[in-house]
């Protein structure tokens, strides 16, 4: 046992070494995070902002301008110019003038007066899905909300606040401004951490395959458990160093908050980090040659990570196949920590079940790679 | 297993797939002997010598290794023995010291011992001073002493080299062997792979390997006599370019062999015939230069190549690919 913690030490503390005589581990490990976070945060980002909008008003009345007034305030819309006719919406959307045409029809403001619903189009420039989708609900939300003001001005004792639909509420429920930096800081917190551990330890144990260290280290009396052992905990404290840099730079960039339990994130960060280096080890002990396994990792760790983990698309709105597959792609339940932590405030209670499949997953790759590093040659 | 003996093999053999890399090798290496083990690349040295260190499990056949057997405990010999690879596996990012306190840790030593055995290979193997220095930054012969430095810092009874001198200068080299050639005096029995012939001459006993076969093992003095025997001449000088002066040479009694050497030519003679250097020279039409000379292990090595192949039908002497 004693034998075991001096080889264990010697590893890890070589391995440690490495870590920080290296450039390269040293950026992967510590600025790419950072550079992938900022990326994802600021470039990424499904809130609509300051779409350009054209008006064609054929109505000239107070009410349509303060329609517009409304579609313009809160800056998702952002006025560009006017239209004579809708028919060239086209032309404005095909020059990147505009992105949406409001046309608001002759009789507008008489159909208002009359406490009927009025009718007014929207077009979108659909090129871009998920933004016009986005856009659709906000423009429903704010029509509703504008003309239920214009009714209540014109029509005595009716809630303003009546017309406001449900979908607009629910959207805003954890995430008050709407913000998709908050939802989406967590997702990349996990899919940039996948990645890199992954990675990293495939790189380290691959890299002394290629140079015949590793046959040198076998004809000495370290057993594979101390290489595993000895490999895994300088990049699981270098992951520790990520998580908290990622979430730092997290809740100062983009104002993350934390309203949860921080003892719950820390033990699934360690459990996910340790089920990611498992992966990357038994992807090095297989390929065994740092080429094979930087696109092995990358692919495994990335790919999941980022489509089958909740990161990008909800996973309830995935087709059954690719929900079922979800369930083995562990970033859904750091993600699921990560967010129930984060911005709901959650505990033990909620995340339990996350954290067991986070030490499933862990358990089974570090013993898969354990039992697959054969410390024989050939 | 007898007391001075180091390392006993016993009709060891390792097959990949169809392909017999190591056919049933048995010899024994006494204790502080140097044992050199030569062959071409692929002759099957290094298959060889990784079962030896436990690395590899025999196909069939056993070692006995430092006491314990490298089929049933190859744990048990990786404790007992240094081994110096190929590709001197040493870290080239990690400083001298980091890389003998990383390969002393693995053998289990730590702290001040540890310090101490580091200090005292340090300056054995003559880099005193060096501790601090980034490995990647020393030349070959000094990193492939820092890698023999690792390989004998926990002091095992054996060491195994393969094929150390790989990629070093001559004066490196020759530097190297007195090394090696102090551990044995000191009593560490050296078991070491090279194709370098003339390094072979460093060893006490020589074991020839052609094609996963051992055919020859001896004292260098004894495998000369045993493969190449009787007197051998040099020629050189205008008779010896004659076209005809292979011919020639082979006509005179006695003369079994005739090759070039150089810009000449080497003429073995039996050695109850009792050939002259000036019959030799009678024999050519034009004026030579004609000088004893002594069979070298190369000589031995193309003799056994040569006879394994004949015994064989076919000379097929490549191997598993090291």
């Amino acid at each position: 046992m004693r034998r075991f913690l001096i080889r264990v030490r010697a590893m890890a503390y070589k391995e440690a070494l490495h870590i920080r005589r290296d450039p390269l581990t040293l950026y992967i490990g510590l600025v790419l995070p950072l550079i992938m976070l900022l990326l994802f945060g600021f470039g990424v980002s499904f809130d609509i902002d300051h779409i350009p909008l054209a008006v064609v008003d054929d109505d000239r009345s107070p009410e349509s301008r303060a329609l517009v007034d409304a579609f313009t305030a809160a800056h998702e819309f952002e006025r560009k110019g006017s239209l004579d006719d809708a028919d060239a919406a086209g032309d404005v959307f095909a020059s990147g003038r505009a992105a949406a045409v409001l046309e608001i029809p002759e009789g507008y403001a008489r159909a208002l007066a009359r406490g009927e619903t009025a009718e007014v189009g929207l077009l979108l420039d659909a090129a871009d899905a998920s933004s016009t989708t986005a856009a659709l609900v906000r423009a429903d939300a704010m029509s509703r909300l504008a003309t239920a003001r214009v009714v209540a001005s014109a029509v005595p004792g009716m809630s303003a606040s009546g017309g406001l639909p449900v979908s607009a509420a629910t959207w805003t429920r954890f995430n008050p401004a709407g913000r998709s930096a908050l939802f989406l800081v967590p997702g990349v917190t996990a899919y940039v951490l996948a990645l890199v551990a992954v990675l990293l330890t495939a790189l380290a144990v691959a890299r002394e395959w290629e140079r015949g260290s590793m046959e040198q280290l076998f004809a000495t009396p370290v057993g594979r458990l101390d290489i595993v052992v000895g490999k895994l905990l300088p990049y699981l404290a270098m992951g520790a160093v990520q998580v908290l840099l990622v979430l730092t730079a997290g809740a100062w960039v983009f104002g993350l908050p934390l309203r949860g339990n921080l003892l719950v994130l820390a033990i699934a960060a360690i459990l996910f980090m340790l089920g990611m280096l498992g992966q990357g080890l038994l992807i090095s002990v297989v390929t065994r040659n740092q080429m094979v396994a930087t696109q092995a990792s990358t692919l495994s760790s990335m790919l999941p990570s980022m489509l089958l983990s909740g990161f990008m698309f909800p996973i309830a709105n995935m087709p059954w196949p690719l929900r079922a597959l979800s369930h083995i792609v562990p970033a859904r339940y750091f993600i699921a920590v990560l967010r129930g932590v984060l911005l709901k405030g959650n505990g033990w209670t909620e995340l339990w079940p996350d954290l067991v499949a986070l030490l499933a997953f862990a358990a089974f790759m570090v013993a898969v790679s354990t039992a697959r590093f054969q410390r024989k040659l050939a | 297993m007898t007391p001075d003996h180091a390392i006993e093999v016993d009709a060891l053999s390792r097959r990949f797939g169809a392909f017999t890399a190591v056919d049933a090798v048995s010899f024994d290496v006494g204790r502080g002997e140097i044992f050199g083990y030569l062959g071409a690349n692929g002759a099957g040295k290094s298959t060889t010598i990784r079962m030896l260190c436990g690395l590899l499990a025999p196909t069939s056949g056993d070692a006995v290794v430092a006491g314990a057997r490298v089929s049933t405990s190859p744990e048990a010999v990786k404790r007992n023995i240094g081994y110096m690879s190929q590709r001197f596996s040493l870290y080239p990012e990690l400083k001298v010291r980091e890389n003998l306190e990383f390969f002393g840790g693995a053998y289990g030593l730590f702290g001040r011992h540890l310090n101490t055995r580091i200090a005292e290979t340090l300056d054995r193997v003559g880099l005193h001073g060096h501790a601090e220095d980034r490995t990647s930054s020393l030349p070959g012969g000094m990193r492939q002493r820092v890698a023999l430095a690792g390989a004998i810092l926990h002091e095992p009874g054996i060491v195994f080299l393969d094929e150390p001198t790989a990629g070093v200068d001559p004066v490196a080299r020759r530097r190297f062997w007195s090394l090696i050639r102090e551990l044995a005096s000191a009593g560490t029995t050296i078991f070491v792979t090279t194709h370098y012939m003339d390094e072979a001459e460093y060893c006490a006993r020589v074991g020839l390997m052609v094609a996963g076969r051992l055919p020859a093992l001896d004292t260098p003095e004894g495998l000369k006599a045993t493969y190449v025997p009787g007197d051998l001449f040099v020629l050189r000088g205008p008779g010896a370019h004659a076209d005809d002066a292979r011919a020639r040479l082979l006509a005179v009694p006695g003369v079994v062999d005739v090759a070039t050497m150089g810009a000449g030519l080497r003429a073995r003679c039996a050695a109850d015939a009792h050939v002259r250097g000036d019959a030799l020279a009678a024999a050519l039409p034009a004026e030579v230069e004609v000088e004893p000379d002594t069979a070298s292990l190369e000589d031995v090595f193309l003799a056994v190549v040569d006879a394994e192949a004949q015994a064989r039908g076919a000379a097929r002497a490549f191997g598993e690919g090291d």
